[in-house]
Order: structure tokens, then C-alpha cells, then sequence
């Protein structure tokens, strides 16, 4: 018995170390590099501990760079697929949990297999569309795609938490006379919370993060989201490191400010949600 | 429960119409496309028929980036399912900074694929980079390497970077499924004298089956999917040692100007995925109970 624990303590350590080295050190990496000289990022010989602190880096890309238009354009884009992806995944994992109807499972499967498609595939194709009906180089277009991209999957994660409200308390309410939208506005979205949070922050997460589409639909500088605003600086030929690891924290920054407050609910409703 | 036909299709529909409409339109633009012999964006060509397609398939670069594709996936789920599994084994022990832990670790998964290429590119560089530094300190290497400089070495260190990218978020699910396993079949297995190597093969395993059928789904045509992190790090090179379809596919759009050519690749990729997808579900798709 005690043989076999030791074991896995020597297992769990090594495995809680190794997670620790490759999942979170680089970030502490990129954090401490983003205030270090410029000299300093790119010295052959490097030390944990960093020698050197300005922060020259945030003060170029703050106040002598496109960041707060590029900022702004990737709130606006994010909030506003959010906002749409869950209204479409929440009523479609209602219509697909809780009120069955024939060719449920069909639909099920196919909102997933939509996966095959999404992805440089539609790439041209959505181009060609969007210049015909005059999409290009709007918020719209790039909501519209990342929609397309978050739903599907968000709609998984919501059946997991419908599937737990008993059909019962839904059945009594109509009993008393509930109306169906009072059933939802009510019983329905309050029990199913932590399911949607964690969906609106997938949803925004995903928009957050997109970065093909973007670069190909707009082509304004004052649209662009920060994705295409930091990989220009990747793929310039000289990279001005500490400028480019400044604005890779910022453009962080948001989501993990928005984790601080719902990223538990995420974790939980990922977690906790008995998928079944 | 009864069914209720007109109403659940009510529900479903807005979310069912805005993707047709988004999926269905521009494979329709596509195949038409894939007829024609069009450059430029914007400019007409002429109809060759099927030419496109039979051209395709003597192509050494579709075969090139098709076989990429596949050793993508292959070494994308072999590293995943290693990296996801421990973490979420680990993270289903009691241990100090647990919660802490279970919150965070999906820190690589929510920010932007522009700061995971950003992270990556300056801890591998070849001249300045920490880890080259550390193997050389620990004697693992005599000097500095360029991951990204031979092919191999280049798409090994984009599948362990897309992997690191990912497995958190796929930990996190399944753990969900761990956590939905009965406690007491655990305890019963140990009763009758069972280690934990099978306990988990005989327990954790089948038990996680409806998620690891989402995943193996989901998570494989996503992988396919990849785009962002391949291009901004190496664009596909060294000598098109990691240009997977998706990227093939960009390149003869967008840099090669052969708007006819990237759609019928795009045909036939899809083709493809949903023949996967369709053979998948047809044999992986768990049997459910309502």
C-alpha cells in the first residue's frame, strides 16, 4: 500500500514539475523578456533572472503605435460574435436537449462534422461571396465567420449542462401556465449559467484568437484586429523583439483580465458538466 | 420525453441556417470555381471541366502536402493524447495549488496563436534563444541549433508547439470525463486487487468513451485545420517540409494567384474530411440511451 503510494507521489511530482516547466514557464519567459533591454532579449547567453528593466517597449507600443485602434477593432469584433454565438447556440441546444424532434441526432452530428470546413477550405470561396455582396473590409464579415467557428462546439458543451435540469421542474412550470419563453427566461438560462458563461468565453476566446480570416477580409489599416496587427511585426525582417513581446502581453492581456473574473465558470462548466 | 417536431426545428434553425448559408454558398463558389480556369481574383477564365481535377492528382506538391497532412494529424494526436493525459491525471489528484492549476493551465489555449508563435520564436531562436542555452549548459547539445532549419526538425517543433497549445483545453474536457466516472467502481477495483495501470485501462478508458469520440472528431479535423502557426513560423518551408494541405492550399490562392487551382484543392480536401468524418461516426459513435 505504501509502495504504491510512494510511487505515484514520485509520478505526481515529476508530472506536476514537467507541466510547470512547459506550460507556464514560458509565459513568466515572454512577461520578464518584455521589460528587459534590447540587448538583453537577444544576448546568447541567457539567465532565468532577468539583469536589465525598462519599459521603453510598453511605452513605444502604447503611445507611438496603431495598438488602441487595433485594440478597439478586436473588442468590438470579439463582444459582438459573442453576444450572437451564444443567442444562436443557446436556442439551438435548447431545440436540440430539451425538446427532441425528428432528425435531432442528424443535426447533433452535422454541426459537428461542420469542423471539416472551417479553416483556409472556405477561405476563397468566402472571400469571393463577400466581395460580391459587399462585405469586405467590415466588422460584420469577420463576426459572421467567427460565429461559424464557435458555435458548433459550443453547442456540445451546452448539451451537458441541459442534459442535468430534470425535465420535471420544466413540465411543472407549464402546468401553472408558464409560457415557453417564460420557461427559458427563467428556469432554463438561470440553471444552465455556468454553461453559458463558459460558452461566452469560448465564443470569445475563438474570436479573440482568429487570425486567417482577418488578415485576408480586411485590408484597412484602421480595421485590422491585433492578431494581424502583431503578426505584421512577426513577419518584418528585422523583428524589433522587445516591441513585438510587449504587444504580445497586451494583446494577452484582455482575455486573461476577462479569465480573472469567468474563467472559473469555464473551467468548471468544462470540467464538472457530467458529459454523458 | 415526447417529441415535438415543429418547435425543436424552430430552436434549431437560426444556428442551422447561418451556417449552410455560410458553408454551403462558398462550396458552391467553389466548385464552380474548380471548373474554370481562373488567376486573379476577380478575373474570368475559361471552362475546363474536370481538367483541374485530373491535373491534381499528378501533382507532386498535392501529394507532398497530403502525406504532411497525415503525418500532421498522426503526430498532432500522438502528442496531444500524451500531454493532455497527464495533465488532466495530474489534475485529478488532491495536491497543493490544485485549483490554482486546474484554472490556469489553459492559459496556452486562450491567447491569441500570434503570442503562441511570438513565445515559441524567441525560446528556440537559433542565436538568442533559452532553450538552446539550456542544452548547451546541461550538455545536451555542443552549439546552438535552428529548429526551424531541416525539415524534420522544423515540423517536429510545430506539431510539440500546436500540441502545446492545445492539450490544456483538451485536458480540461477530459477531465470532465474522468469526473463523471462512478468513484465507488474504483474502489470496488482495488478490492479485488487491481493497480492502477488497470484501473485505468479497464476503467478510466471506457468510461471516457463519448468524449474521446468527440475528441478524436472534433480534434482531428481541427488539427487538419491548422493554418496560423505553420505559416507564421516557417511558411511552409524548410523546402515544403511543412506545407500541409490547408497551406497549399493559401499559397496557390493568395501568393501563386491561382484562384481555380486553390478551389478545387479545397473540393477535394473537403471531400475528404467529410468522408473521414462520415466513416467516423458511422463506426466510432457511441450508442446513447435518452
Amino acid at each position: 500500500m505504501i509502495k504504491e503510494n510512494n510511487i505515484k507521489l514520485i509520478f505526481l511530482s515529476l508530472s506536476l514539475l514537467l507541466i510547470i516547466l512547459i506550460f507556464f514557464f514560458p509565459f513568466f519567459w515572454i512577461i520578464t523578456s518584455s521589460f528587459k533591454s534590447p540587448e538583453e532579449i537577444i544576448a546568447t547567453s541567457t539567465t532565468i533572472i532577468p539583469r536589465s528593466f525598462t519599459l521603453e517597449h510598453y511605452n513605444k507600443i502604447l503611445f507611438n503605435s496603431d495598438f488602441f485602434i487595433y485594440l478597439k477593432n478586436s473588442l468590438i469584433v470579439s463582444f459582438s460574435s459573442m453576444v450572437i454565438s451564444i443567442i444562436l447556440s443557446v436556442s439551438a441546444a435548447y431545440g436540440l436537449h430539451k425538446l427532441k424532434f425528428y432528425g435531432n441526432k442528424f443535426v447533433e452530428y452535422s454541426l459537428l462534422v461542420t469542423y471539416a470546413f472551417p479553416g483556409v477550405i472556405l477561405l476563397v470561396p468566402i472571400y469571393l461571396l463577400f466581395a460580391k455582396v459587399n462585405l469586405l473590409n467590415s466588422y460584420f464579415a469577420l463576426i459572421i465567420v467567427n460565429v461559424l467557428f464557435a458555435t458548433p462546439f459550443a453547442v456540445w458543451m451546452l448539451k451537458a449542462f441541459f442534459k442535468l435540469i430534470p425535465n420535471e421542474i420544466e413540465e411543472a412550470a407549464y402546468i401553472d401556465g408558464a409560457s415557453r419563453y417564460v420557461v427559458i427566461s427563467r428556469i432554463i438560462v438561470p440553471l444552465a449559467a455556468p454553461g453559458i458563461a463558459s460558452v461566452a468565453i469560448f465564443c470569445f476566446i475563438i474570436s479573440w484568437t482568429e487570425y486567417l480570416f482577418a488578415s485576408i477580409l480586411i485590408s484597412g489599416d484602421d480595421l485590422k484586429t491585433l492578431p494581424v496587427g502583431l503578426a505584421g511585426i512577426v513577419g518584418q525582417y528585422q523583428i524589433d523583439w522587445g516591441f513585438l513581446l510587449s504587444g504580445a502581453v497586451l494583446a494577452s492581456l484582455p482575455v486573461i483580465f476577462l479569465f480573472v473574473f469567468i474563467g472559473k465558470y469555464f473551467v468548471s462548466g468544462l470540467t464538472e458538466g457530467a458529459v454523458k | 420525453m415526447k417529441k415535438n417536431n415543429i418547435e425543436g426545428w424552430l430552436f434549431v434553425s437560426p444556428l442551422v441556417i447561418w451556417i449552410s448559408l455560410i458553408i454551403l454558398v462558398p462550396i458552391y463558389i467553389a466548385f464552380e470555381l474548380s471548373l474554370f480556369n481562373v488567376k486573379i481574383i476577380g478575373t474570368s477564365g475559361k471552362f475546363v471541366g474536370i481538367d483541374n481535377y485530373i491535373k491534381l492528382f499528378g501533382k507532386s506538391k498535392f501529394l507532398n502536402a497530403s502525406l504532411n497532412s497525415f503525418y500532421w494529424i498522426i503526430g498532432n494526436a500522438i502528442c496531444q493524447t500524451f500531454f493532455a493525459f497527464t495533465i488532466a491525471l495530474t489534475i485529478n489528484y488532491k495536491f497543493p495549488g490544485k485549483k490554482i492549476m486546474a484554472n490556469w493551465i489553459i492559459l496556452s489555449f486562450i491567447i491569441p496563436t500570434v503570442v503562441v508563435v511570438v513565445i515559441w520564436k524567441l525560446m528556440l531562436s537559433s542565436s538568442s534563444g533559452v532553450i538552446n542555452s539550456v542544452l548547451i549548459d546541461i550538455g545536451l547539445l555542443d552549439e546552438a541549433t535552428g529548429f526551424f532549419s531541416s525539415p524534420n526538425k522544423a515540423f517536429i517543433s510545430l506539431v510539440l508547439i500546436n500540441s502545446w497549445r492545445w492539450s490544456p483545453f483538451l485536458a480540461l474536457i477530459i477531465l470532465s470525463g474522468l469526473n463523471s466516472i462512478n468513484r465507488e467502481m474504483y474502489d470496488a477495483s482495488k478490492v479485488d486487487g487491481a493497480n492502477f495501470v488497470q484501473q485505468f485501462l479497464f476503467i478510466t478508458f471506457p468510461n471516457l468513451k463519448s468524449v474521446l469520440f468527440v475528441l478524436g472528431l472534433v480534434g482531428t479535423l481541427l488539427s487538419f485545420n491548422i493554418f496560423d502557426i505553420i505559416w507564421l513560423i516557417t511558411k511552409g518551408g524548410p523546402s515544403s517540409a511543412t506545407t500541409t494541405l490547408p497551406l497549399l492550399i493559401y499559397e496557390t490562392a493568395f501568393t501563386k494567384f491561382r484562384i481555380s487551382q486553390a478551389a478545387t484543392l479545397s473540393i477535394v480536401t473537403s471531400f475528404l474530411l467529410l468522408l473521414f468524418s462520415i466513416i467516423f461516426i458511422k463506426s466510432m459513435a457511441p450508442k446513447e440511451d435518452d
